[in-house]
């Protein structure tokens, strides 16, 4: 540990020494003894002493948590030496933060161990270094200090947390493996299709006696199969809004780590494009490992300002398989994405978006002139919204007064009655 | 209040209006985190205090060690003010054994601080022995001082 000068060190030294000049100059002894009660805690402070040996390590429950939720971590400390009273601060990076204390303060005798329990909170999704851990021994006198700083850092996860979904955007068309989305072509399947004559080769079992009776012939009944479909969630990184502790970026990230999990459950492929300054994508695929896999790319999300053009060129072929639902999640505020937007619709691909919704985050202003641009800007958002839907691009708008799960019935409600527009 | 007891109006009004500039000083120190305000408003005290001794021209004031002691736990308490600030969850009884350590320092600096006044009374008749005394006190804690300055730097390593 690296000695440090206390304040209490540089103070008393400094009243000593200006109380025996004053003395001097004042032929007054009391001033002398007036300080002298500051020498003599400095000639007991000052006194040899053994340099502390203290070692400290914090060993974090686990590496992964989701933002909000608390994770429980230990400071383990052990003392070479005794040390009268011994300070540890944990070193946290912003948006971590300890629920009780982050500082300790101790008493610790040679040889001594100590186990320090605190609980760690992640405000914001993301990556995280917690650590190192500052030390500092003061003697029993606080007149020396020893300072250093221990430990490594360790990495921490925050996952973003969870919105509530119960029902999902269903894409217009399947793909082949079997999943939880009932196909429009008709195959062997549970949900009702229609009815057909039989041919040799039909099963018995799918005859449906009723209306063969009817009909004087056998007629078998015809089913949609259950097919899994593709998604690939399209997320704007090119603008961040940020206001009052919310994001639009933020809600964004826990759009779209919602979305992928429960279209994972359903045995969906999914894919990610993260579309801004920086294009990161993921292509389509099932499972937890893909779930972990897009979770962890999604943690790296961030707004990298650019202001080169970019397009749809630009995105990998193979990350958009055909007949997938494109899924925008944006706050449409560059005209960049809202472009790429129409290009993936001009190809074809069933697009849709949840807009995060940015217009509660910005204040219209105080003067005539402000508020006069805000509404502009709100009817230039109208227009915007008007030209995807003429395009066949629905969007749920996601607010803090519509929770993601209506808006999403809404584009639903919207796309089983709307025609798609010829692009 | 103690130093500028029986002082004169004069010196009485100077005297309150150092503790006052004191005061606000200590205040400053323990609100703002200053610790450098500390022996600020401390030395203002005892300029009160050198105000009074050298304008009254009073004989030997055997309050001294008294005021020495009090001065050494307005200090003490005002440091611990500011170690306070850091927040640390502390063990219990920690405060107590830390109270009852300045206790115990104010109480050895009332025994030295007396002890000192006597010797200093002894010795007052002998005029160039205080000088030289004083003299090599100032010049020790300057020298001191300088050591505490470079202590840091030159045991900088491990």
């Amino acid at each position: 540990m690296r000695r440090a000068s206390s304040p209490r060190l540089v103070g008393f030294a400094a009243l000593t020494a200006v109380g025996l000049v004053a003395a001097l100059a004042l032929r007054r002894p009391e001033l002398a003894v007036l300080v002298s009660p500051f020498a003599l805690v400095l000639s007991l402070g000052l006194r040899p002493l053994e340099r502390p040996v203290v070692d400290a390590q914090l060993v974090v429950a686990a590496d992964r948590v989701v933002e909000g939720d608390g994770i429980d971590a230990t400071l383990r400390v052990r003392a070479g030496t005794a040390v009268d009273r011994l300070e540890l601060r944990l070193v946290l990076p912003d948006l971590v933060e300890a629920v009780d204390a982050d500082a300790f303060a101790l008493r610790l005798g040679a040889g001594e161990a100590r186990e320090l329990s605190l609980t760690l909170r992640c405000g914001r999704w993301g990556l995280y270094d917690v650590g190192p851990v500052e030390l500092r021994a003061r003697d029993a006198l606080r007149v020396v200090v020893w300072e250093s700083r221990t430990g490594s850092t360790l990495p921490l996860k925050a996952y973003p947390r969870s919105e509530r979904l119960r029902s999902l955007l269903a894409p217009r068309e399947t793909q082949v493996y079997t999943g939880s989305e009932v196909a429009r072509t008709k195959g062997d399947g549970i949900e009702y299709a229609d009815l057909r004559e039989y041919v040799p080769g039909d099963r018995l079992r799918s005859v449906n006696w009723r209306a063969s009776a009817r009909r004087n012939a056998l007629v078998v009944n015809e089913q949609h199969p259950e097919r899994n479909t593709d998604v690939v969630l399209f997320v704007d990184s090119f603008a961040d809004l940020r206001q009052a502790g919310r994001s639009t970026l933020d809600d964004a990230v826990r759009a779209t780590a919602s979305l992928a999990a429960r279209y994972l459950e359903r045995r969906d492929r999914v894919g990610l494009v993260t579309y801004g300054g920086l294009l990161r994508w993921l292509r389509p695929g099932m499972g937890t490992r893909q779930r972990f896999l897009l979770v962890e790319t999604l943690l790296e999300t961030g707004v990298e300002p650019t202001y080169t053009w970019r397009d749809v060129s630009v995105i990998p072929a193979h990350v958009l398989p055909p007949k997938a639902l494109v899924l925008g999640v944006t706050p449409l505020l560059d005209a960049r994405y809202v472009a790429t937007l129409g290009d993936l619709r001009a190809r074809g691909f069933d697009v849709a978006v949840v807009e995060v919704d940015p217009v509660g985050l910005v204040d219209p202003g105080p003067a005539d002139l402000d508020r006069l641009a805000h509404r502009l800007w709100l009817l230039e958002r109208e227009v915007l919204l008007a030209r995807l839907s003429r395009l066949g691009i629905a969007v749920a708008r996601w607010s803090e007064t519509a929770d993601l799960d209506a808006a999403l019935e809404g584009v639903t409600t919207y796309r089983r009655r709307a025609r798609l527009a010829r692009v | 209040m103690l130093a500028l007891w029986g002082g004169s109006d004069a010196v009485l009004a100077v005297g309150v209006r150092l503790a006052a500039l004191a005061l606000v000083a200590l205040l400053g120190a323990i609100v703002l985190g200053w610790s450098a305000l500390v022996p600020a408003g401390a030395a203002l005290l005892g300029a009160g205090y050198a105000t009074r001794l050298a304008a009254d021209d009073v004989p030997l004031d055997v309050r001294a060690p008294l005021l020495a002691a009090g001065l050494l736990l307005v200090v003490e308490l005002a440091y611990w003010s500011l170690e306070a600030r850091l927040h640390a969850l502390g063990e219990r009884g920690e405060d107590l054994r830390r109270l009852a350590v300045v206790l115990l320092l104010a109480l050895a600096s009332l025994g030295i601080a007396a002890t000192l006044l006597a010797v200093s009374d002894l010795v007052r008749t002998g005029g160039l022995a205080i000088d030289l005394l004083g003299a090599a006190a100032a010049a020790g804690s300057l020298v001191l001082l300088a050591l505490l300055a470079l202590g840091p730097a030159r045991a900088g390593g491990r």
